[in-house]
């Protein structure tokens, strides 16, 4: 299955099912509404039947019609085609109100286990994975399932009405049945040819309208700099240019898909003009004229399923693949797999790495045989090239990812063998670019602990740099932060993020300085909660700012995963080793001496 | 639109008095196509329905024994004419709507952009990027999808609807009896239906929008979810989501399963037969006329179904053009002040007790300061001090509240704006690029320029290394099709511009980082080389910086604290006198 897709959407972790197994699995979250589900079988079966009923009541009646019917006659036969009309009706609407609720509730499960599945994973997860990716799984393709699941109700309630009318109509006349039938390979004929045509016109019409739109984007965020330069003319050219490609896609790809439906409809309609003069030939062999009728009828009917069949056919497969890619992301096994679940109550901040072997892939290790001792307490900064493997000693200490070899130990006991859960409660994490959710400052503070009262949180916030930082925020510490964070400026993000650590104050602190630019103000009650979290815990710090590595107990010079030299600031600089050029650098422009050189620059 | 600072050649002039009129003036800018629409959808209707009239005078053929071969094959031959019909009409009404609606998305944008083009700097300094794409790209569309399907299906459903029934008129008046009383059941029903679906529909739609952003911010933020053992919190609250999700959807369903009008047109249908069996029983009408009014009214069902869609189209397709609207019909409030003073600047700037707030609220209050002719003016402050508000009062994007701003002594309201303007250049925090190559985009303000300019400025910007370090150099393209530039490679792009345009007076907004010693150096020598200006005419400068080493070497420091100037002076002098600002070179010893 999913072969239409193929190679458009995959992910490393897809698998390809077979069609037994994937039914089996959507089986399986039918089988709790089964119930249910067989009375919506049963509503569309009667609702095809009794669809199938009007058409065949009406020619009867048209035969009878020739007898001069009483006026009770025909008023059976209304009441008769009346009900026929109104029981189809009521089935349909059985059928659907509950067809929602087990569709609903179907998706629902299946958004919950693959939602389940995916907060599960570690990070490598994630690193190999969009996050938009991981979301349109979790929604959009749960979603295409359910559409699928209401189309194939829709596709079996129709063809079930093509088989018994079909049937109907073997009975009155073979060779006419045959001529009708032999219209649905046309119908189908043409349908899926269009949808060729269409299907490559969509895509390139999609491909196109993705750069074009780009372009537009561009025209338009360039007003404002084409009037500081007073270019409205050309750029105004470049817009038209754009607008016009635009333009044409748009004709081309709407001009073919608005083709279908006529040609569709000259052909039904020839079709019907065969059979009103084949089938009035045949009623001098004995057909009567109803019967004639309901051939005539019947065109319709057997021609939009046909049509629905073979354009439905693609969503069909879109469907199921859509549902193969959820249950792959259901089945991805996770890498971080914990041997035993053994409690951590408290946590002294002792942290060991033994001969420890790290690799994201196979082949090229990240961390070869590294050990290193960090005693509680104490702070130590990475440093060292980018690929060096300094985040990857700061996320294993988190045990974001598995490691392949040797062991890594946290107050002496082996991290593999902890219930991770606990254990992180007592590990305090600022990433690079610190992350907030949507809600308040507060919110946020108290988001590793929400049992919180208010008073600990202005606690919290208050021991960076005095609370001096949240008399700029608008509402405080009520202030709205907005979509993760976008209302805050970069420097009062991570203010946000190091108060939240403070409030929950770990044994361990692992921070991946920010490169990003922030005021000098901001910066320095940054540096200020720094330090009154790094004063009393152990802190594993990934080292951008000069500060910090003056402040480091230690300094780790990392390449290529080895520690290559370690001590002090001072120790380090009058080697004159490794961390000297480093220094140069990364360093050396945030230092006094710099700041002061720059008024001799040579500008020329 | 009174003021206008762009206007293309030939400028096509809608209603813009209210949305739905404007749609209206755009459509009958091509009269050819709606009329076409109308023309071709009652045509295409008028074929579909006859055939049913066809099918039933075949049948009076037949009904009498001993009717003509040839007579059958004329009436079969005549379905299949009006199907011909029907198909091309099809495809006219089709067509003509497609190109309707392609040339009004086309001619919205068009219109969108050269009224865009036409507003002032103030209006553009204070709109966001995002709000403007949006209405450009998907209100835009939304007109486009309004018209084709959403108003041909609505033209094509009233005429599946009128078209019948003034053919049933025409086999006999005293059959319209059950066709009316279906379209009063019917519009009654429908109007029913659409009322209690849209307040659901908008739910779901929410609740979806809902557990996709609540999704999408656990999964970016899943570092944080970690390591802070939050999974099970996060798991609660997408299930919540998800939950109420599912029960907007069958809410949905449920509303949708009682689509009342199908079982309307049941009962007319069957009211339909029985009167006109007993019409013809009483010898009204003759037998394939019956046959042919209940193949008419059976026509009606399609009409029925497909009412479900169009309306919405419709909805959304004004409320785009009502916020395409708003952005056109904005006006351009600042004066031009054409007769104002026009000459060169000097670079002398002031600022007299100014004041200034927008939406209620102050940015800026009682700030006094001069920077003189050639100075270097570093403006220090906290996010949201009012940094960059206080630079928009030189140029004029907005105007003080209270106070004054002067520039060389005079009123900047009493200067020609266009000269005042054009000797100000702005270097933002987001220096935007075009997709063209680095020479086009120094050049920009500066088409004239030729390579060795180009280049010569490119090297005072210190830019010059870098892009020759790329194989096609000036030449390359940059954008999505080309090269990326970094934050601090595309800040000396915009310097390099600066240095071809030479204005008068420069304000740099400048929070680049640098994260190595060599580019800061090259943005250092950069930025104190375009601040200084030509040695015979020295040019005022305005830094926003995060840089102590801007700061320490700037001429005058404003220190700005929640819209107050704090503080101001030389490094000196701030060195000595606040305890705030000796902080911050303190942590660096």
């Amino acid at each position: 299955m999913g072969f239409v897709l193929d190679g458009l959407d995959t992910e490393s972790y897809d698998r390809s099912y077979s069609d037994r197994e994937l039914v089996r699995r959507i089986i399986g979250y039918f089988r709790p509404h089964v119930r249910q589900t067989i009375l919506v079988g049963l509503m569309i079966a009667l609702n095809s039947a009794a669809g199938t009923g009007g058409p065949i009541l009406i020619s009867r009646t048209l035969d009878l019609i020739k007898e001069r019917p009483n006026v009770q006659l025909i008023l059976m036969m209304a009441g008769g085609i009346l009900m026929l009309e109104a029981t189809s009706w009521g089935f349909n609407y059985i059928r659907q109100w509950f067809s929602a609720e087990v569709v609903g509730d179907v998706v629902l499960k299946l958004r919950e286990d693959v939602f389940g599945a995916t907060i599960a994973h570690d990070l490598s997860f994630y690193d190999e994975h969009s996050s938009g990716k991981i979301v349109s799984r979790v929604t959009s393709d749960t979603q295409d399932f359910s559409n699928v699941a209401t189309l194939v109700m829709d596709l079996i309630s129709q063809i079930l009405l093509v088989v018994l009318l079909a049937g109907w109509l073997l009975s009155i006349s073979f060779r006419l049945t045959l001529l009708l039938l032999a219209m649905a390979p046309l119908a189908a004929a043409i349908a899926l040819g269009f949808r060729r045509i269409a299907r490559r016109v969509t895509q390139n019409a999609r491909r196109v309208t993705a750069k074009i739109n780009a372009q537009i984007q561009e025209s338009i965020s360039g007003i404002m700099i084409a009037k500081s330069f007073r270019q409205e003319r050309a750029i105004y050219g470049t817009f038209q240019d754009n607008n016009a490609q635009a333009y044409r896609v748009g004709m081309q790809r709407g001009l073919t898909l608005n083709t279908i439906f006529p040609v569709m409809g000259i052909a039904s309609g020839a079709g019907v003009a065969l059979l009103v003069y084949a089938g009035g030939l045949a009623t001098r062999g004995g057909i009567s004229p109803g019967n004639w009728y309901l051939f005539m009828q019947a065109v319709g009917y057997f021609w939009w399923p046909l049509m629905n069949i073979s354009s439905f056919w693609s969503q069909f497969q879109d469907g199921l693949s859509a549902a193969e890619r959820v249950f792959a992301l259901i089945d991805a096994e996770p890498r971080v797999v914990q041997e035993a679940d053994e409690p951590v109550d408290q946590l002294e901040g002792r942290v060991e790495f033994r001969n420890l072997t790290f690799a994201y892939d196979e082949d090229e290790a990240v961390l070869p045989d590294f050990s290193l001792e960090i005693s509680p307490g104490e702070t130590v900064a990475l440093v060292g090239h980018t690929g060096a493997g300094k985040s990857s000693v700061a996320r294993l200490i988190s045990r974001f990812y598995e490691f392949q070899d040797g062991e890594l130990l946290v107050d002496g006991r082996d991290i593999r063998r902890v219930n991770l859960r606990q254990y992180r409660r007592h590990i305090g994490v600022v990433p690079q670019e610190p992350y907030l959710f949507s809600g308040t400052v507060s919110d946020n503070v108290r988001y590793a602990w929400p049992e919180a009262t208010e008073e600990q949180v202005r606690q919290a916030a208050r021991s960076i740099s005095g609370g001096d930082w949240l008399a700029h925020l608008p509402d405080g510490l009520q202030t709205d932060v907005g979509e993760r964070g976008a209302s805050l400026s970069m420097g009062q993000r991570q203010l946000v993020a190091l108060a939240r650590v403070l409030l929950k104050n770990p044994a361990i602190f692992i921070l991946d300085e920010a490169t990003a630019s922030v005021d000098p103000f901001t910066e320095m009650q940054i540096q200020e909660g720094l330090e009154a979290i790094m004063s009393d815990r152990t802190a594993i710090v990934i080292a951008h700012r000069l500060s910090t590595v003056r402040h480091a107990d230690r300094i780790l010079v990392m390449d290529r995963g080895r520690i290559i030299e370690e001590g002090t600031h001072d120790q380090l600089m009058a080697q004159g080793g490794h961390y000297g050029q480093l220094y140069n650098t990364y360093f050396r422009h945030q230092s006094l001496d710099y700041i002061e050189s720059v008024g001799q620059l040579d500008t020329s | 639109m009174s003021k206008s600072e762009f206007k293309p050649t030939d400028e096509y002039h809608y209603n813009r008095s209210g949305p739905v009129r404007w749609i209206t003036s755009h459509a009958i800018r091509y009269p050819i196509f709606p009329l076409g629409t109308v023309l071709a959808a009652v045509l295409n209707n008028w074929a579909y329905s006859y055939r049913q009239v066809l099918i039933g005078q075949a049948f009076d053929l037949i009904a009498v024994p001993g009717w003509e071969r040839s007579a059958l094959l004329a009436l079969a031959l005549g379905v299949a004419a009006v199907a011909a019909i029907q198909g091309v009409t099809g495809l006219v009404r089709n067509f003509s709507i497609e190109f309707l609606a392609q040339h009004i998305e086309r001619d919205a944008r068009d219109e969108l952009y050269v009224s865009l083009l036409g507003k002032s700097q103030t209006f553009h300094g204070k709109q966001r990027i995002g709000d403007i794409m949006a209405r450009a790209t998907n209100d835009v569309r939304q007109l486009n999808l309004m018209f084709s399907p959403g108003l041909m299906l609505i033209i094509d459903s009233a005429m599946a609807i009128v078209v019948p029934i003034a053919l049933i008129a025409q086999l006999n008046w005293r059959l319209l009896l059950t066709p009316f009383v279906f379209v009063v059941l019917w519009a009654l029903t429908v109007a029913d239906y659409n009322r209690r679906l849209k307040p659901v529909s908008l739910a779901q739609r929410e609740q979806f929008g809902e557990m996709n952003a609540g999704l999408a911010e656990a999964v970016a933020g899943i570092e944080v979810v970690k390591a802070n053992a939050q999974e099970q919190r996060e798991w609660s609250r997408f299930v919540s989501n998800a939950r109420q999700f599912r029960d907007t959807f069958v809410q949905q369903g449920k509303i949708q399963a009682l689509y009342w009008p199908m079982l309307i047109f049941a009962l007319c249908w069957t009211g339909g037969f029985l009167h006109a069996m007993l019409f013809w029983r009483a010898g009204g009408i003759s037998l394939g006329q019956v046959v042919g009014f209940i193949g008419l009214m059976g026509t009606l069902r399609f009409p029925t179904f497909i009412s479900i869609f169009s309306f919405n189209l419709v909805q959304l397709g004004i409320a785009g053009a009502r916020r395409i609207l708003e952005l056109l019909n904005t006006e351009t409030e600042l004066d031009e002040n054409e007769s104002g003073v026009a000459r060169r600047i000097q670079g002398e700037v002031t600022f007299d007790d100014v004041s200034f707030g927008y939406d209620g609220k102050p940015v800026l209050s009682e700030v006094s300061f001069t920077a003189r002719p050639g100075e270097t003016v570093a403006i220090v402050g906290q996010t949201g001090s009012g940094k960059t508000t206080l630079t928009r009062l030189i140029n004029r994007i907005f105007d003080a509240d209270k106070g004054q701003v002067l520039v060389d002594g005079v009123d900047v309201r009493e200067w020609h704006m266009e000269s005042l303007r054009s000797q100000i250049s702005t270097i933002e925090q987001d220096v935007f690029l075009f997709s063209r190559t680095l020479a086009e985009n120094i050049a920009f303000g500066c088409a004239d320029a030729d390579e060795e300019a180009i280049e010569e400025a490119a090297r005072a910007a210190q830019a010059h290394d870098f892009i020759t370090s790329f194989s096609d150099g000036y030449e390359t393209e940059i954008g999505e099709r080309g090269v990326t530039l970094s934050g601090g490679q595309r800040q000396r792009i915009a310097i390099a511009r600066a240095f071809l345009t030479d204005p008068r007076i420069l304000i740099l907004d400048d929070s680049t980082s640098a994260i190595d010693s060599a580019t800061e150096d090259q943005i250092q020598r950069a930025m104190r080389r375009i601040s200084r200006g030509q040695p015979d005419a020295l040019r005022t400068t305005f830094i926003i910086t995060h840089r102590l080493s801007q700061i320490r070497w700037a001429d005058r420091i404003l220190v700005l604290q929640r819209g107050k100037l704090a503080d101001q002076g030389t490094h000196d002098e701030l060195m000595a006198r606040s305890e705030d600002y000796r902080r911050l070179f303190v942590r660096y010893d």
